[in-house]
């Protein structure tokens, strides 16, 4: 099940940097990169 | 190029630094803490030795023996069951670095929830690490959270049911006094519950004391918290402690409360368990600024206003409750227990040199009791 | 600087960078924090703002999968053929209509204790059915909204009332009638209630033209079977599944949904339903960098203090406007920080009674801003724009279930005998 939940953040990951790289307003792309914090230190299994 | 085209680049490059820095924190929470065990050890062992599977698994934990030289009974002293209360840890380590068996054999886990110790609890904002001073310097201790790291058992159940069936909020899943007895297939937390379980069994184990703390606002405190197989016990120590000025409230556990320690160590071993309770204001919900001198001095502005409004169930002035002053009763019921078991069941007695005073703890600072570091 | 002084920051911040320079709320939350940081003297404290976040993050993947799920379901055609058969079968009873929706509309939040769940996978199939009967969007959402907030506070699982029990080892059991007793009245109050006024039924020959083309087919309503069937399945037998979490159900229906409906690009939809749910979760990383601040600084022990400061009299007062409050924030937290020192507080009361009428007091903050989850959520899969008008047409039942909840815990005493 934890390879899953890997995948899963991993997934959502990708997601988040599309959004980063394609949303125009800056403030929306610095709401996108909170969650990706999270996604990538997770991902890393650090936190 | 324009800022807003160039400002997805320099907001990822944010994210990685943040990422980095941050990382680098929670990552020194991986390091172990020492211990120097004093001349009276006389096996080093780890969890993972009475329950393999657990080897090289996060959830492994040094066990310190320390085996008279007559027989006797066999006392298990669990701390860090929850990394958050320090006490339970730090008064292991001390026994672990003083005492010496002269009858019976004594087994400490300083660090029962070893995963716990590798993180600290989102939104408590707690220090990482605190300091005790030793004659040789200072000697500092990690502070962990109250449960498994998630990133060593992931993910969350919604609902946790436990080995005994009680339905718990699923972070509950990762709280290793709720795990008990474990299960040999389970998740780590309860894989390491199964693997203490397999120890008391494994070395006859006729007392259990799991050593905790609790915040100052919650009923349970400054308590011997005990299995019916051990009611006898904990009022006989309850009366010695009290005739040294230690009061202890007498809590039985309660029957419906499953998978923990003071329960199932006593159904499913038949030992006597014990759980004692110190009062911490470093995890409760009233304290002011969380600080590593918070943990080790115990001073607290708010908890000393909530004791005024008579919001605790312990009294709580301006010198507030030291950890020398927690250590100290968490060893002075370790004693107190000790000679209740001689009192209680000669045969398995376990007799136990060089315990700190906990008057001289007060005293001389528990600095003088935990070796130098190198 | 004093507690008070920099909770003062903090909330003046976020006011300010809402409001004065219109920024998200997640990012304008996130520097309010590192803004009560700086104000405390603990410098950026980087490691605890991004430590505050994680404290959400299993509700982030919960909320991210959720979305997918729910833009599946509206894409492979699975809502309007739902919204159309639910119109069909209680076209004769408005009542039986009404009461049948919040039923359904609280129905995953009872099995998970989760409002965003409930908000997420049956709000998408109830939505459109008020929407059809000509209820105004905004009532819609409220509708919505409610139902999810009392489906997490109706048993059989309420997180709240658990996460109160582990701050005080009550073990979760005998919960269920105390829980009815809160959510069922109101529950039905509010169904009524919103749904009161004229409502039209559309006849049945223009029920044929909602349908997505032929008659749908029994694959169709396949990812909405599967969905809750694991939810129960993972709720009556949970050591059978390995702890498949609501993350992997909800993508597990998703995966369903994608091959027995109308045909989409998976992707491009998956892609859609992140960017949506991205606003939601930059707020809750924001929020859990706002509460890690808030206790970083002893401000959290401030303002847990000064409810308990209340004299005995207006300690009731206290409880009723601050769980709502900072369940704003946060319902779960609400439940950890305040619920547990109340629920001590009231100790000499029925513990289970108290516990069931402090967690609807902590649920009711999953409507009240900044984060207000269960109503932008409901706005959202209601087609509402802004939250203000959803809120409004919350007040009513909301307020309803704030007094009840008051007067079960006044009578506690009373009901103690009774049950």
């Amino acid at each position: 099940m934890r390879l899953v939940y890997h995948l899963i953040v991993l997934a959502l990951a990708a997601h988040t940097a599309w959004y980063l790289f394609r949303e125009k307003d800056f403030w929306k792309q610095a709401g996108a990169a909170l969650v990706l914090i999270l996604f990538l230190l997770r991902l890393v299994l650090v936190k | 190029m324009s800022i807003r085209r160039t400002s997805p680049f320099i907001l990822s490059a944010l994210t990685l630094v943040v990422c980095f820095f941050s990382g680098r924190e929670f990552l020194a929470m991986r390091a172990a803490d020492e211990i120097r065990p004093g001349p009276g050890l006389t096996a080093a062992r780890r969890l993972s030795d009475y329950f393999p599977p657990l080897k090289g698994t996060p959830g492994d934990t040094p066990v310190y023996v320390f085996q008279g030289p007559a027989a006797g009974g066999s006392v298990l002293v669990v701390g860090g069951t929850h990394p958050n209360e320090p006490a339970g840890t730090i008064a292991a380590v001390v026994l672990a670095e003083n005492i010496r068996t002269a009858k019976g054999k004594v087994l400490i886990i300083p660090w029962a929830n070893a995963s716990g110790f590798t993180h600290s609890d989102p939104q408590e904002a707690s220090p990482q690490r605190y300091e005790i001073s030793t004659p040789g310097g200072r000697r500092s201790f990690r502070l962990g959270a109250r449960v498994t790291n998630p990133v060593h058992q992931w993910p969350d159940p919604t609902i946790y049911v436990n080995p005994g069936g009680q339905k718990l909020a699923g972070i509950e899943s990762r709280n290793l006094n709720r795990a008990y007895p474990g299960k040999p297939d389970g998740s780590l937390t309860e894989r390491v519950a199964f693997a203490i379980m397999a120890l008391i069994k494994a070395e006859g184990v006729v007392l259990g004391i799991d050593l905790h703390e609790s915040a100052p606002e919650y009923p349970v405190i400054n308590a011997i918290v005990f299995h019916e197989n051990g009611a006898d016990l904990a009022a006989t120590a309850q009366m010695s402690l009290q005739a040294e000025g230690y009061d202890f409230r007498l809590e039985a556990s309660p029957p419906n409360l499953r998978g923990l320690s003071h329960r199932e160590w006593g159904d499913a071993a038949g030992i006597m368990a014990v759980l004692l309770e110190t009062a911490n204001a470093s995890h409760g919900r009233l304290k002011g600024r969380p600080s590593a001198a918070l943990v080790v001095d115990g001073q607290d502005k708010f908890y000393e206003k909530a004791a005024k409004l008579g919001r605790l169930f312990v009294p709580f002035g301006p010198a507030g409750i030291p950890l020398d002053e927690r250590v100290a009763r968490h060893l002075a019921g370790v004693s107190a227990l000790l000679e209740a078991l001689a009192e209680i069941a000669p045969a398995k007695a376990v007799s136990v040199e060089n315990i700190p005073a906990a008057p001289a703890v007060l005293t001389q600072g528990l600095g003088a009791f935990l070796r130098p570091p190198d | 600087m004093s507690e008070p002084l920099v909770l003062l920051v903090m909330v003046g911040a976020f006011a300010g960078l809402t409001l004065r320079f219109k920024l998200p709320l997640g990012v304008a939350l996130a520097l309010a924090a590192a803004a009560g940081a700086l104000a405390g003297g603990q410098g950026l404290a980087l490691r605890h703002l991004v430590e505050g976040a994680f404290g959400f993050f299993d509700i982030i993947l919960i909320l991210a999968s959720a979305m997918i799920f729910m833009k599946v379901l509206e894409e492979s055609g699975t809502l309007d053929a739902l919204a159309a058969a639910i119109l069909r079968t209680f076209r004769r009873s408005r009542t039986g209509l009404l009461l049948t929706l919040m039923l359904l509309m609280m129905f995953p939040g009872m099995i998970t204790g989760s409002s965003l769940a409930a908000a997420l996978s049956t709000g998408p199939i109830v939505a459109p059915v008020l929407l059809k009967l000509g209820l105004p969007r905004a009532r819609t959402a409220a509708f919505v909204a409610l139902g999810a907030v009392l489906g997490m506070i109706a048993p059989p699982v309420n997180i709240l009332v658990m996460i109160m029990g582990a701050g005080v080892d009550m073990p979760y059991v005998g919960l269920t009638l105390p829980l009815l007793i809160i959510s069922v009245p109101v529950a039905v109050f509010t169904a009524l209630w919103i749904g009161r006024g004229r409502m039209r039924i559309p006849p049945l020959d223009e029920l044929k033209t909602l349908l997505p083309g032929a008659s749908p087919s029994f694959k169709l309503y396949l990812p909405l079977l599967l969905v809750p069937a694991l939810m129960i399945l993972e709720n009556i037998h949970p050591r059978g599944l390995p702890g498949l979490g609501l993350p992997v159900i909800f993508l597990a229906g998703s995966l369903v949904g994608a091959v027995c409906g109308r045909r989409f690009n998976i992707l491009k939809a998956t892609q859609r339903a992140v960017e949506q749910a991205m606003p939601i979760l930059s707020i809750l990383a924001g929020v859990g960098m706002f509460i890690q601040v808030m206790t970083l600084t002893g401000a959290r022990g401030w303002t847990v203090l000064a409810f308990l400061s209340l004299p005995p009299a207006l300690l009731f007062a206290g409880l009723a406007v601050g769980l709502p409050l900072f369940g704003g924030i946060s319902a779960f937290g609400s439940a950890s920080v305040l619920g547990v020192p109340f629920l001590l507080a009231l100790v000499n009361r029925n513990a289970l009674i108290t516990a069931a009428a402090l967690s609807a007091l902590a649920g009711l903050g999953d409507l009240v801003p900044p984060a207000a989850m269960a109503a932008r959520f409901s706005a959202q899969v209601s087609g509402e724009e802004s939250l203000a008008p959803v809120l409004r047409a919350c007040a009513g039942p909301a307020l309803a279930l704030l007094a009840w909840s008051l007067v079960v815990l006044l009578a506690s005493p009373i009901l103690e005998r009774i049950l």
